[in-house]
């Protein structure tokens, strides 16, 4: 019986330098990205994703070098986000070893990029990852270019053009959960996951497997996480680890 | 020799990136049908529809090259994912003919007990023929990376070399003569993976 | 100058690799001879050890007292350290702060190794991340500058974060993982150079581009000195002080914490084997293994024979040794084939850049005089 969901570790990049953020700002300096890709590597991790934080709001190109070198270190799916802005950018990431593409702003701006990608690619290939913000109100708000701009969609406006752009996969954030590890937002989870079929990925305040037990009995497909992964211990001493309580059998 | 088929469909840099990394360093993407057929092993790669990738073949004129390969040649040819559909006769997801190498066809997945499609994620396999050669040291706890929303059925037990369990057991490996298909990713799934290259590039002429 | 006729000592596995060796009439060399005469009469591993320890664990937590930690130890994943934090922790009941240093290229097994060490002894870990794009362009400018002194960028790099760390937050007592019973004979200067600012800074000012702006660095003087004697920071091996067995302290960390051990001594960063496995190796004909292994049998943990014949199997495999190349090439950012242009160039010593050799022999001198250091430098 298939019930294997995936334990995705999130790298988030500035220039050539891997970082993590709190609330989507200030970002901690980790060190080198190809080492720690090297790392999850050999620890045989599900997926990888990484997100380059700054290529959106302050209008950076892609940096495919360092990318690239981080493709040939690993031997699992890799997913890549961060200021993609044309289908040359979406063919390029294909071509240098990266299985999936994520949009985020281009999902408020682009939306004729997401649907040629999922045409060229196939949807599996494709994936829209959400910023949210919970208003005082308790709605919740969509946000781009790393939680700088405010977008007006509801969340049926979302629902409706996920469905239409026909994305294989979509990664749940809430900036205010960011680097917290105070848990998963499950309300949004819930909600998204009740209204559209295609596979969730929950992100934004792990802090250990329970969470991810939480997040799979609000309808998530897969987790995601990054604080648990990068940092160790009370004082949050940097060093990568990985678990998944998912993969007994095959190690 | 080894060429992995480029016909602008598939993660061609990742099976490369493997390849070289387990230390064989005569491997080249290319379409060019001299170097192909002089090849001592073939990957198919492939990723997207069926019919693009026939379209994809045949305009390159590469699906009479892999047939010569294959049934004339007689080297080694190895299909993933998409490149493994596209070995057999058919699919419900498009109306091109397949290469027909292996006789089998591919229907998209029938679920309906809450599983979504594709299946995407890591699986364990089931190993139905131990003593063919892509299976040297394998064993049932080994698992690999999965993304497709159609699957091969297969009417010859003999050419089933691999299931998994997606709702129901699924074909995923699978052998006639020398052609051998996978629907994993091998270049994906870390030691699992380099273990089953390695089994293939270990396989010689019949 | 002519070259010299192929001899190993007879005792150790030190050998003509180390062009200044002597030995005497029966083919013992002088780095045994050392131990014999120097080292060993001042190593107390017995009831005299244990009364030294014990003051200093006495002093520890005296000092320590009404503090987080009283004590600030060095880890790196590798065995004596690991054994070191587990020694401290549960046989002595110190309390340590496990500090480890990241310089960007730890292996897997030794991330995973302080993980579980650190893990199980419920302590707390600082790690200080070393700005990797500083710390690239410094280990690039060495490779350009031809000495074979690779790992000194490194080694400076995490003696300065750690000495700088236990300074600034007023933890008096450093207790490091070195010792006699592994390393008592020593490479000779011509493989292995010791802790020296000026170079560094001359090394980087010839072949580095990018100012080193956060790198932690201090000079000898600073810490041997000002450290030492003006803000009263204590350096102590209590490994030097106990039986410490190699074999056994594998066995204990293994049993406690499912430790996983490495091929060879350092070779928890892909970098170091391969400075120490390539680089060394096939640019200048050394082999660290011959000092770690003499250190070994002197200690008795070691038996001769097998040493030789590990000696006669090169460090690391062809395959891994390429990997590793690709590796590091890519992490310097050059090619390979620059890369192996800079080893096709002339070997160059610290006597080819501006270095403080000469003062720092005077310091060893001083400190040789004053019975702090035993093993012998040339």
């Amino acid at each position: 019986m298939y019930n294997r969901p995936r334990v995705i570790p999130v790298l988030g990049i500035i220039d050539d330098d891997l970082v993590k953020t709190t609330k989507y700002t200030n970002p901690r300096y980790l060190g080198d990205p190809i080492n720690a890709v090297k790392i999850f590597n050999g620890k045989y991790v599900d997926e990888l994703v990484i997100t380059d934080i700054r290529a959106s709001v302050e209008n950076k190109p892609i940096n495919f070098e360092l990318l690239s070198h981080i493709a040939q270190q690993a031997f699992m799916p890799l997913g890549y986000g961060g200021g993609i802005k044309t289908f040359e950018e979406v063919k390029k990431l294909f071509r240098i070893g990266f299985e999936k593409v994520i949009f985020n702003t281009a999902f408020i701006d682009n939306s004729d990029l997401i649907k040629r990608s999922v045409e060229y690619a196939g949807s599996q290939s494709v994936v829209v990852s959400l910023d949210f913000k919970k208003s005082i109100t308790g709605k919740y708000v969509l946000y781009a270019k790393s939680g700088t701009v405010k977008s007006n969609m509801t969340i049926p406006d979302i629902i409706s053009r996920l469905i239409e752009l026909n994305v294989g996969e979509v990664v749940l954030n809430v900036i205010d959960k960011d680097g917290t590890m105070s848990g998963y937002d499950l309300e949004i989870i819930k909600i998204i996951c009740s209204m559209i079929d295609v596979p969730v990925i929950a992100n934004s305040g792990a802090k250990d497997e329970s969470d991810f037990y939480q997040a799979i009995n609000s309808g998530a497909h897969s987790v995601a996480a990054s604080s648990m992964f990068v940092y160790f211990g009370k004082s949050k001493a940097v060093l990568v680890t990985y678990n998944s309580p998912f993969n007994k059998g095959g190690k | 020799m080894i060429t992995i088929i480029d016909y602008d469909m598939g993660n061609v840099g990742s099976i490369k990136n493997m390849l070289e990394y387990l230390g064989f360093t005569d491997v080249e993407i290319s379409s060019d049908q001299e170097r192909i057929l002089k090849s001592t092993h073939v990957i198919l790669p492939g990723v997207g529809s069926f019919d693009e990738g026939m379209k994809n073949l045949e305009a390159r004129k590469l699906d009479i090259i892999l047939k010569e390969f294959a049934l004339i040649l007689k080297k080694p040819l190895l299909g993933i994912c998409l490149g493994m559909q596209l070995l057999g006769n058919s699919s419900e997801e498009g109306i091109k003919k397949g290469l027909g190498l292996i006789d089998f066809y591919n229907i998209r997945f029938r679920l309906n007990n809450g599983l979504k499609v594709p299946h995407m994620g890591w699986n364990t396999i089931k190993i139905i023929n131990s003593h063919n050669p892509l299976l040297k040291d394998l064993d049932n706890n080994y698992r690999y990376y999965f993304v497709h929303s159609y699957h091969a059925v297969c009417d010859d037990e003999n050419q089933v070399l691999l299931t998994a369990n997606y709702g129901y057991d699924v074909v995923v490996g699978i052998n006639q003569g020398n052609v051998y298909g996978v629907q994993f990713h091998p270049e994906k799934s870390h030691h699992f993976g380099m273990k089953l290259l390695q089994n293939f590039l270990g396989i010689n002429n019949v | 100058m002519e070259k010299r006729q192929y001899q190993v000592c007879t005792r150790c596995v030190m050998d003509t690799s180390d062009s200044v060796i002597k030995f005497d009439e029966n083919g013992v060399c002088d780095h045994c001879k050392n131990f014999e005469e120097s080292i060993k009469p001042n190593w107390h591993v017995d009831h005299l050890g244990k009364e030294k320890l014990d003051k200093i664990v006495d002093q520890v937590k005296k000092d320590g007292k009404g503090k987080d930690f009283d004590c600030i130890i060095g880890i790196s994943g590798g065995i004596d350290s690991s054994y070191l934090l587990y020694y401290a922790k549960e046989v002595l009941g110190l309390r340590p702060l496990a500090f480890s240093v990241d310089t960007g290229w730890n292996l897997n097994v030794a991330v995973e190794n302080i993980e579980k060490v650190v893990k199980g002894l419920g302590l707390e870990l600082y790690t200080e991340i070393v700005n990797w794009n500083e710390m690239k362009d410094l280990q690039l400018a060495f490779f350009k500058s031809q000495v074979p002194y690779q790992d000194l960028p490194q080694d400076h790099v995490i003696f300065a974060a750690l000495y700088n760390y236990a300074v600034k937050y007023k933890i008096k007592h450093v207790l490091t993982g070195g010792n006699f019973s592994t390393e008592c004979i020593r490479e000779p200067l011509e493989w292995v150079y010791q802790n020296d600012l000026r170079m560094i800074k001359d090394i980087h000012k010839k072949f580095g581009k990018k100012p080193l702006k956060t790198l932690p660095l201090t000079s000898m003087f600073k810490y041997k000195i000002y450290y030492r004697f003006v803000k009263g920071m204590k350096v102590h091996r209590p490994l030097d002080l106990i039986p410490y067995n190699k074999t056994e302290a594998i066995n204990t960390l293994k049993e406690k914490f499912n430790y996983e051990p490495y091929a060879n001594k350092h070779f928890e960063s892909i970098f170091t084997r391969f400075y120490e496995g390539y680089w060394l190796v096939e640019k200048f004909g050394y082999d660290k293994r011959r000092a770690h292994f003499s250190s070994l049998i002197s200690t008795g943990q070691l038996n001769r024979d097998v040493a030789l014949r590990m000696l006669d199997n090169p460090p690391y495999d062809k395959t891994q040794a390429m990997r590793d190349l690709e590796y590091v090439c890519k992490k310097l950012g050059i090619s390979k084939d620059e890369f192996l242009s800079i080893m096709k160039e002339d070997n160059k010593t610290y006597k080819g850049y501006k270095n403080s050799s000469k003062f720092i022999a005077l310091g060893v001198k001083i400190a040789q005089f004053l019975g702090i250091e035993k093993r012998q430098y040339r």
